[in-house]
């Protein structure tokens, strides 16, 4: 029973081994900070791509599903089912209401010129919603930008926050998809229009050519000009359909691809400019008093999408299996039905996912990105066990007499190895505690350290640098009049060191490594990945075990005559 | 005055050793024998590389004898024949090292050093029924006879040579050995000082301790019941 009280006797009583203690949670906080950060990340786009999708999404693009109503019916009629949305998704352009203004030449009036603004055209993805039934699918109300805040949101918005302003506020306009002018309303991703400037806490100012905040810049009930192309299932192009649509308010949800590109409109705007609206149904075969092909009845509207929302407690898979078995139902009935002018695809060339094998483009990257850095740090478990060994093999060489004591009083060649086996695994411990304590500190902390970072230096921070700097040229003058060659090196080092930091401080304003006017997400992820303090820790104990057994097992082997000789 | 000799406890027949340095063989001891009786105070003397502290070791199963080199018996018992685990308790129980240098550990206090063959020895079950504070009682008494009773919590860079010397003494008989073996216990140590180790061990081996010590100062081994002479690695 003297092993622990060697153990714990080398491990408080000497500085190598705290220095094993330090590199050992280094390389712990190291791998949890960056994991951390990248899990955090993965959630925030997860979490932000889903929000605007629900859990499960039914799709057949370009000609879409008829009589979706039915199905939507059939859908939310599911256990399994909160609610469920229709959408009508295309490509179009977008002609904005601001770009570069263009004088030309009155026709036919030689000397007279006018002036124009000759619209940017923005490349867009439109989705026509239904507002109400989006709004229970992915809370699409929360997406709306220009809102009025709640009172507890007021508080911590920024004086010069646009959203205090009674103007900025276009909750109905959004929510109904209607302009104050009465007319169909497009809802715009925040990040489409240019003069939309994101600050660092991550609001928008509406910022003209000028850079100053400019009302005029915000857009509300100016007119847009859609244009999209309808396509028929056989893949041939249409005419162009062009539509005016006042800005009635414009979203956030999170991911910069969908803000800096998706639309809103009505559905039926959609389906009427897509040909995907309720049409009448003429049978080429009959001919009516006109000679015309007869009108039988009516082709229903279509959706190409369907989002669906899980009731709370239900897996996105099993929501799936559900929807998969309503979806396989409704075409067979729908199949069998001979009233029915148009059939709704069969279940193996419609597109049922859930919102994960959706988004896979978005999250697939990042997810492997992830796993790439858990890889590749994983590797600091291998600089671990390395430093161990060579601190270890350095205390087993200084306790190569203490080895030849205990093997003299009768310890045994197991209880040797055992000491520094549990000396390893104590560092291991110890080491891999204070990494989790010290990369939960900075995760926790990491937005307030990034602040801090971003911050200019003030006045009182140089003066401290500057009078660092200059003691450490006192002690570096005190250790040459010494003749001292450790407080020399050491204090070299230290008046370099403060000096470079003084210097820089002197023009210091501020780094913001991740800038949220550059960056999409506001703030740095900030919570610990708790499964990856488990594994990390897990392998940071294992580690320094294995970096201890070599030099272990040498003190083990070592002959106690050979090191009681030593002297 | 020379106690008559009861029985051997350490015997010592034809024993041989040789080192081996790079390629060269060196043989430091040839056919070396001994007998020590239980009691006894025998002193080895000789010059400076001619085996003494080496049959010491062999004699204290530190050491190996080479593979034709005749038995070492202790008590009966052939050394040769001691598994591992024989051989750490007969270290650890039935011998007991005094060292030229102390050989203390720094990291552990008077007491804990005094302590440490009697820890070794200790199973985990003796000590979670509390053994571990009866051989603190003991060995703050044995260093109380040691004259250490005021310096238990130091550590042994805070003694000096005699009392660093008085500290191994304690940890040597903490287990009650039958058989002290000393290295040149003296050898590190003013006159005085060693005047006054001399006297504890002699002292100790009044009470029927076996001691076998080393050294090359004759007025030490004139203090011993007999004197064996090592001469190029045969007993004179």
């Amino acid at each position: 029973m003297y092993a622990p009280l060697l153990a714990n006797r080398y491990l408080t009583s000497r500085i190598i081994p705290l220095i094993a203690v330090g590199a050992v949670a280094l390389c712990v906080a190291l791998v949890i900070i960056v994991v951390s950060v990248m899990s955090g990340f993965l959630d925030m786009v997860r979490n932000s791509g889903k929000t605007l999708i629900g859990d499960v999404v039914v799709s057949y693009p370009i000609s879409g599903i008829p009589y979706y109503d039915e199905l939507i019916k059939e859908i939310e009629a599911l256990p399994e089912t909160a609610a469920a949305s229709p959408i009508v998704e295309t490509l179009g352009l977008l002609r904005m209401p601001y770009g570069t203004m263009e004088t030309t030449q009155v026709p036919g009036e030689p000397g007279r010129s006018e002036q124009s603004i000759r619209g940017r055209v923005e490349f867009v993805h439109v989705w026509g919603i239904e507002p109400e039934s989006l709004e229970r699918v992915a809370g699409y109300y929360d997406k709306l930008y220009w809102r009025k805040p709640s009172d507890e949101v007021a508080k911590g918005l920024a004086p010069d926050d646009p959203r205090l302003d009674p103007y900025y506020q276009r909750d109905e306009q959004g929510k109904t998809l209607r302009s104050t002018r009465d007319r169909d309303g497009i809802v715009l991703g925040i990040e489409i229009s240019p003069y939309n400037k994101r600050t660092r806490d991550g609001s928008y100012r509406t910022r003209g050519p000028s850079g100053a905040q400019d009302p005029d810049y915000f857009m509300p009930d100016l007119p847009t000009t859609l244009t999209l192309v309808p396509i028929s299932s056989n893949a041939k192009l249409g005419e162009d359909q062009s539509r005016e649509l006042d800005i009635v308010n414009e979203i956030q949800s999170g991911v910069f691809t969908i803000d800096s590109q998706r639309v809103l409109v009505p559905i039926k705007v959609t389906q009427e400019m897509l040909k995907l609206d309720e049409a009448p149904f003429a049978d080429p075969s009959k001919r009516d008093a006109n000679g015309r092909p007869m009108i039988v009845g009516t082709t229903p509207a279509r959706a190409t999408t369907i989002v669906v929302r899980a009731r709370d407690g239900v897996r996105s898979e099993d929501l799936l299996a559900a929807v998969e078995r309503a979806y396989a139902s409704f075409s067979a009935r729908m199949r069998a039905d001979p009233t029915r002018t148009l059939l709704p695809p069969p279940i193996d060339r419609t597109n049922i996912e859930t919102w994960e094998q959706r988004l896979v483009d978005l999250i697939g990257p990042v997810q492997k990105e992830r796993e790439l850095m858990r890889t590749l740090f994983s590797i600091v478990y291998i600089v671990c066990a390395a430093l161990v060994l060579a601190i270890f093999w350095a205390i087993v060489q200084e306790k190569t007499r203490d080895i030849g004591i205990l093997r003299a009083v009768g310890a045994s060649r197991v209880g040797i190895l055992w000491i520094f086996l549990r000396y390893g695994l104590l560092i291991g411990i110890v080491g891999s505690l204070v990494g989790v304590l010290l990369a939960w500190v900075i995760v926790v902390r990491l937005n307030d350290i990034h602040e801090l970072i971003g911050m200019p230096a003030s006045t009182p921070v140089k003066v401290t640098a500057w009078v660092a700097a200059a003691l450490a040229l006192v002690m570096l003058v005190r250790g040459l009049r010494r003749a001292s060659a450790l407080q020399t090196v050491c204090w070299t080092f230290g008046f370099a060191a403060l000096s470079v930091i003084a210097f820089s401080l002197l023009d210091y304003q501020g780094y913001m490594v991740w800038d949220p006017a550059v960056y999409y997400f506001t703030r740095i992820p900030s919570e610990v990945d708790w499964d990856t303090v488990r594994t990390t820790v897990a392998g940071g104990i294992l580690f320094s075990v294995i970096g201890a057994a070599i030099p272990a097992a040498r003190a083990a082997d070592t002959d106690p005559v050979q090191s009681l000789r030593y002297e | 005055m020379k106690p008559p000799i009861v029985k051997p406890l350490l015997e010592a027949q034809g024993v041989k050793k040789t080192y081996r340095l790079g390629q060269t063989s060196v043989p430091v001891l040839h056919d070396a024998s001994l007998t020590v009786a239980q009691g006894e105070w025998v002193a080895i003397v000789g010059s400076s590389g001619s085996g003494k502290s080496t049959l010491l070791h062999l004699l204290g199963g530190l050491d190996r004898a080479d593979k034709d080199s005749g038995p070492i018996s202790f008590d009966g018992e052939d050394l040769r024949a001691f598994s591992p685990a024989r051989e750490n308790l007969y270290r650890n129980r039935d011998v007991g090292f005094v060292f030229q240098f102390y050989h203390l550990l720094p990291e552990l206090t008077v007491l804990e050093n005094a302590m440490l063959p009697s820890l070794v020895g200790l199973s985990r079950l003796a000590w979670l029924t509390g053994r571990r504070a009866e051989l603190r009682d003991r060995a703050a008494e044995l260093l109380e006879t040691c004259g250490l009773g005021h310096r238990l919590k130091h550590r042994p860079a805070e003694l000096s040579g005699g009392e660093r010397q008085r500290v191994a003494i304690a940890r040597a008989l903490i287990n009650k050995p039958k058989v002290l073996l000393a290295d040149e216990p003296t050898g590190n140590l003013d006159v005085r000082t060693g005047g006054g180790i001399l006297d504890l061990l002699a002292e100790r081996q009044a009470g029927g301790l076996t001691m076998v010590m080393v050294t090359h100062d004759q007025s030490v081994a004139a203090r011993a019941h007999r004197q064996v002479k090592i001469v190029d690695g045969r007993v004179a």
